[in-house]
Parts: C-alpha cells; structure tokens; sequence
C-alpha cells in the first residue's frame, strides 16, 4: 500500500486505534492490516513513543487556578469576569502569595464594598470551591506591610518601657548605690554626666 | 464516563454517548468555582497542544491561561450536542469517549493559538526541545540519546504543513479520535483521515531518509 487515498487511510486510522487501545490495556501485539505500510507502522509506533504530552510548571498551575477561581467568584456575584491585565498575564505578574491570614481577619480586613462582602458570605471556606482562597482573601500585600510597621513599633515602644522600669527598679544593694555613686561621679566631666549625676543621686536619694 | 441515552440524536433509534464531562460541566454551571476540575483535567492536553504549536514554554502558557478563562468566561454559552459524533468513528459507531466539551476547549485552543501566532509572527521561534527530555535523569548518555530521537521525530512533524502537524499533535499527543479532530479542525473526517495518513508517510519518507 504505497497509495494516499481515503482506503489506505481507513487502514491507517485502524492501525492507530489499535495502537493506542494497545498501549491504554498494556498489550504489545497491535491488530494491523496486512496490506498496510510498513514505512507508516514505524512512522507512527516513533510519534506515539517520542511525541509525549508536556505539563506546565506547578508553580503556573496553582497560579492560573487562583485567577480561574477569583474570575468565578466575581462570575457568581455577577461582576465583570475582567481582571486587571497584571493580574491576567501569569507571567509578568507574581503568582499570588498564599494569604496567611485567619478567615476572620479576611473578612474584617478585605471586605470593603458589599458585593465582596456577598461573595464571601456565598462562597464560603476555599475547600468548598477551589482549593484557593478568593480574591478578597489574598489580595492584602499593602495592610500586611502598614501592619508588620506598625507591630515593630509599637515593639521598640514596649521594649524602651521595659528598660526604663526595669532601671528604676533596680535591687536597692549597697553594692548598686556604690556602683551609681561611682558612675555619676566619672560622669561630672561633662555636662551629660553631670545631668546624669544628679539624676543618679535623686534615685539614690529615693532609694 | 459517558452516559448512553436513546431518542436524543437525530435518528432516534441510535444511541447517542452524551458528553462525559457532563456532570463536571453542569457543576460549573451551577457553580462556577467547580470549573477547576475541568481545568486540572484538561490542562496538560491543553498545555501541549500549545506548546507543540507555539514551540515556546510561555507563549503556551499564555495560551493555556487564555484558553481556560475564555472557557471559563464562556461556559454558560456552551451547548453540549449528543448527536454531534453520530456516524463517527472508523466503523462507523459513536466513539465511547466523545467528549464535546473537550471539543469546545480544544476550538478555543485552536483560536487562540492562531491569535498568539498572528501576533507573534515577528518574534523568533526558539526549537522546541523540552518536550523530548524524558528519559531516566540520572543516566545522561541515554537522556541526551532520547532527547536527539525526540527531535528527529519532532523536526519531521515540524516540516509538515501546518493542517496535518496540527491533526498530528491532536492525535499523538492529545489522544484524540479522529472525528474528535474533525470538529476541532473545522474538517471532515475523511479529510482529518486523509490528513493523517500523508502526515505519516511524510514522517516515514523524512525519518528513512535521515537513517539513510
């Protein structure tokens, strides 16, 4: 069979049904016509082998599957399925970070208009839908940073307290009195010193 | 998967094999979050079929993302059609795996690929080489071996024309039957057959003659 007509393609599209129900049971022998090209039995035994079916990073799979998921919410309460075009093009945008968040801080944090605020009561937990958390729920990078700020502050605020407490309430030892009689008087020399030396002596006084 | 119904098609008598990703596409339907099993499913298909077109590892990622949120965009406009593969088939039957939703995705592929290729036509084409690196990872003599066979097969498909390394890709590498490519092609299945068979000829004809 050498010829090109709608016979001998019947006899190939055979072959390839054989080949691959062949290789879906695991079986090696393949049903073949007789008559058929040995030259297209090679040609296509090499495509099934080397012809292989590719898979995207995993990395790229998760990420489109949180767009797909936000563009369904925003399909569910009837919002445009639009997104702005960095959150569309996978590539160019980050994937988005996974929210660290309680589901209560979400909701208190996220929602600010009411149709987010439907959309998270009618979506429920991300197991319900989608394995990602809605757009609501992940789209808080710059609170996160304001409060990561605001949390080391307020650290170095208790922090300078505790100091500060733990300095006035120092173990009133003869030992402490000698060792801060000492201090302010190395301190005269200069005008912070002599700041100090008076304070020195007003707690030592107190105590 | 596929459910046999009767008095659906065209001739009543026949059963015609519904869509097996029908209740998939009913829960996306009902809700759309459902749709990512459809997309967990047909991701890699879709992938590849990108990939083998587009020759690049993010064109065919942008690709697939646009395939799937047109899909996703436009599922409530999607019309399952039980009849549409009545008469399919080498022997004539309704293939058991028919699936017109996958049908539907791989039209939308096809669009949308044809879209990233007009569009890119200035940018150059890097080799596809990817694909081919399949063999044990550990063993590199035979990976590098596998890798250069793998070419050779993928630069024969290359050299096709466009409509038969397309019916190609659909049926190697996407498993699809031939009156699957048919509806994706926009062809008959004759055509699709006939595509099929010189594209197998051309390959042996290119592989006998780099052995040679």
């Amino acid at each position: 069979m050498l010829g090109g007509g709608p016979r001998d393609a019947r006899r190939t599209e055979r072959y390839l049904d054989g080949l691959m129900e062949a290789e879906e049971r695991g079986v090696a022998e393949v049903p073949m016509d007789l008559d058929i090209d040995p030259a297209v039995v090679l040609a296509a035994r090499q495509l099934r082998a080397e012809l292989i079916r590719a898979h995207p990073s995993f990395r790229f799979e998760e990420g489109l599957a949180a767009r797909l998921a936000r563009t369904a919410g925003r399909m569910k309460v009837g919002l445009s399925a639009a997104e702005p075009a960095e959150q569309v093009l996978g590539r160019t945008a980050p994937a988005p970070i996974a929210p660290f968040r309680a589901p209560g801080v979400a909701a208190s944090a996220g929602l600010a208009s009411a149709g987010l605020a439907a959309a998270h009561e009618r979506l429920g937990t991300p197991a319900a839908g989608m394995r990602t958390l809605p757009a609501f729920a992940t789209r808080t990078p710059r609170p996160l940073i304001v409060g990561g700020v605001g949390v080391a502050s307020a650290a170095i605020s208790i922090g300078a307290v505790y100091v500060a407490w733990r300095w006035s309430r120092a173990p009133h030892t003869p030992m402490v009195r000698a060792v801060r009689a000492a201090r302010a008087g190395r301190g005269h020399a200069s005008g912070h010193g002599r700041r100090a030396g008076v304070l020195y002596g007003i707690l030592g006084a107190m105590s | 998967m596929s459910r046999t119904v009767f008095g659906t098609s065209k001739d009543a008598a026949r059963p015609a094999h519904l869509d097996r990703d029908r209740g998939l596409v009913e829960a996306a339907r009902s809700a759309p979050a459902c749709f990512d099993a459809l997309y967990r499913k047909y991701l890699a298909q879709v992938y590849s079929y990108a990939f083998y077109e587009l020759r690049d590892h993010h064109a065919a990622e942008d690709a697939t993302e646009r395939v799937f949120m047109q899909a996703l965009i436009g599922l409530p406009h999607f019309e399952e059609r039980a009849d549409s593969f009545v008469g399919a088939g080498s022997s004539g039957e309704v293939p058991a795996d028919a699936s017109t939703f996958r049908v539907w995705l791989f039209r939308i592929a096809r669009n949308v690929v044809a879209n990233e290729r007009r569009r890119d036509r200035r940018r150059p084409v890097t080799p596809l080489e990817d694909a081919q690196g399949l063999a044990a990872a550990d063993d590199v003599v035979e990976a590098a071996a596998a890798r250069e066979a793998g070419s050779t097969a993928w630069q024969a498909v290359a050299r096709l024309p466009e409509d038969r390394r397309r019916a190609v890709v659909l049926r190697f590498v996407d498993e699809m039957s031939t009156a699957e490519i048919a509806e994706v092609l926009g062809r008959s299945e004759g055509a699709v057959r006939v595509l099929l068979h010189r594209a197998l000829r051309s390959v042996a004809a290119d592989l006998r003659g780099r052995l040679s």
